[in-house]
């Protein structure tokens, strides 16, 4: 149980991330930065002064001595992780919901080579650089599995400023990053299996069964769940409902082994497809974006703070570690989606563009390298600086990539 | 009072067939591949218009409502806040080329032997003022909360709720 005490602090705890995420969120999106880029530093920010500011002194004001809540002990509680990990299920559904399995079947050869290309060239050099640096193959199969997923906010703020979200090379790229989402979470769902059970074999026949179990069937019976979800009529019981499908999809994934987020994008899939979630997708948008989904990117800057304390000694190793991650980051995505693009006939200059607008990284890698850590995957100094680097490649991969952009554009008029 | 009363639990008992604008050579109707500025003509005069697959078969795939066309009208501003795929339909931008891109492929629908009262339950619900009837998955007419409003108030003033003038 926990007292009423720990509780209040932990509500004043979220209370204090709800507004300085949005905040932060806010001046970034000003400062036409990625909001989600404002939210984390947001998180960094309060967990340095929580962890040099607020842990456990006491502050003496004339005679009055005040005990703050010790914050940094908070950070690191149960109960804060919770709505942090309820915030990526949220991202994968709405991601799913908005997932049209009809629009995904009709996009163009182009996206798909790009796609493939695009995951298969930075998972390559991700994975050869860690076995290089002397990590183990599993760490290093997470490393390149971070750099795989596009996030296209960036690019298609860019493309709109530029006018040309219109051409084939707009589509191209929108295309590409949903498909290698798609894929980036498929493949995390292997290597979070293969981290546990060495059985990969295994592995597949549960993801499979998993499919065909609750998104086959699903799709055929989500129809008439959801008809007799709806005959219960009191106010917002249907978004009851979908949540409901949402929270047992989750569990009933993890059960199968095959990670608890894989069942919440599933779960938006399905429900995405029929034509009641019309009336749900607001509400549950209001519910993430207002709620869980600021915690989690807030959490991520947070738990910079929370693993072991860093030697100096081993800066120059970490500093290096970034700087070959993001350069094959890059590198990756440019070769990778280049070659897709080529292959699939478009110009040298036309690949290049759409391999450039591919290289920003956001939510996927973050959630990819979270469940790493909370599946023990990655643990103690490692997972510390795989995740300093991730923060840093979604950082600067978005940074860089609205003026490489514009650089490839220039040339063609 | 109390005729009121019999006069609005007829009026739900009635089924849509009975209510409906079946004249379906007059609805708004707009092939699937057909250029945007046809749908900005046509919305110029109705508010609404249903997109078919094609002209024979009329089955209905979406609706473009004046909503609609103020989401790709107006300026889009896009917050990096989204996350999967991302609405990029715009005119501005050119990223709204024909009625399909612009419509709304979800469609509630309703059949021509439903009660009135249940495609009012609709309208509620999925706050919408217009439903399609729908046979087969061929449009057969529309329900508009316009005409349930000017039958209903006919009725009232000692006119019989049906009469066969539009059907």
């Amino acid at each position: 149980m926990i007292s009423t005490e720990e509780l209040f602090n932990i509500l004043l705890l979220v209370a204090i991330a709800l507004l300085f995420t949005r905040i932060l969120g806010f001046l970034f999106h000003k400062l036409k930065q990625p909001v989600v880029i404002g939210e984390i530093i947001a998180g960094i920010v309060l967990g340095a002064v929580s962890v040099y500011v607020f842990s456990g002194q006491k502050f003496i004001f004339f005679n009055y001595i005040v005990t703050p809540p010790n914050l940094s002990e908070l950070f690191q509680s149960p109960e804060f992780t919770l709505f942090a990990e309820i915030g990526i299920l949220f991202l994968l559904f709405i991601s799913g919901l908005e997932t049209s399995l009809s629009k995904l079947k009709k996009t163009e050869k182009a996206s798909s080579f790009v796609a493939v290309g695009g995951v298969i060239m930075p998972l390559l050099l991700g994975f050869l650089s860690g076995i290089i640096l002397g990590f183990s193959v599993i760490e290093s199969v997470m490393i390149g599995l971070i750099l795989t997923a596009t996030s296209v906010g960036v690019t298609v703020r860019t493309l709109m400023d530029l006018h040309v979200l219109n051409t084939d090379v707009g589509a191209t790229i929108l295309g590409g990053a949903v498909i290698d989402d798609i894929i980036g979470i498929i493949l995390l769902t292997f290597a979070l299996g293969i981290g546990s059970l060495i059985d990969a074999v295994w592995i597949g026949v549960k993801i499979a069964i998993f499919f065909l179990v609750f998104l086959y069937l699903g799709l055929k019976v989500i129809d008439k769940v959801l008809f007799i979800g709806e005959k219960i009529n009191l106010p917002k019981s249907f978004l009851s409902i979908t949540l409901a499908i949402l929270l047992l999809y989750s569990f009933f994934a993890d059960e199968a082994g095959i990670s608890g987020i894989i069942g919440a994008f599933v779960a938006g899939i399905l429900i995405g497809q029929n034509v009641r979630s019309k009336k749900i997708i607001d509400d549950i948008k209001a519910i993430g974006y207002g709620f869980f989904i600021p915690i989690f990117f807030f959490s991520v800057g947070l738990s910079l703070w929370t693993s072991e304390n860093v030697e100096i000694s081993s800066f120059s190793n970490i500093l290096i570690f970034i700087i070959i991650i993001i350069s094959m980051s890059i590198i990756g995505k440019i070769v990778g989606c280049g070659i897709g693009a080529k292959l699939s006939g478009m110009s040298n200059l036309e690949s290049l563009q759409v391999s450039v607008g591919m290289i920003p990284r956001m939510e996927l890698a973050l959630i990819i390298v979270t469940a790493a850590i909370s599946h023990g995957i990655l643990t103690g100094q490692v997972a510390h600086t795989v995740l300093l680097t991730t923060i840093l490649l979604t950082i600067i991969t978005s940074l860089i990539t609205p003026f490489l952009i514009k650089a490839t554009f220039k040339n063609d008029k | 009072m109390a005729k009121q009363i019999k006069l609005i639990s007829d009026f739900y008992n009635l089924e849509v067939n009975q209510l409906m604008d079946k004249r379906v050579w007059d609805l708004p109707l707009i092939v699937e591949n057909e250029d945007i500025l046809h749908v900005l003509s046509i919305l110029g005069a109705r508010n609404h218009i249903w997109v078919v697959k094609d002209k024979e078969s009329k089955e209905l795939v979406g609706v473009i409502t004046e909503h609609d066309v103020l989401s790709i009208l107006a300026p889009k501003h896009f917050p990096t806040y989204v996350f999967g795929m991302p609405d990029i339909r715009s005119i501005q931008h050119g990223t709204a080329k024909t009625a399909g891109d612009v419509m709304a492929n979800k469609i509630i629908t309703c059949n021509p032997d439903e009660k009135i009262i249940d495609a009012l339950m609709k309208m509620v619900k999925y706050k919408l003022r217009r439903l399609p009837v729908i046979k087969d998955n061929t449009i057969v007419g529309e329900l508009t909360l316009n005409q349930l409003i000017r039958k209903y108030y006919s009725a009232t003033q000692y006119h019989p709720i049906i009469d066969d003038k539009e059907g």
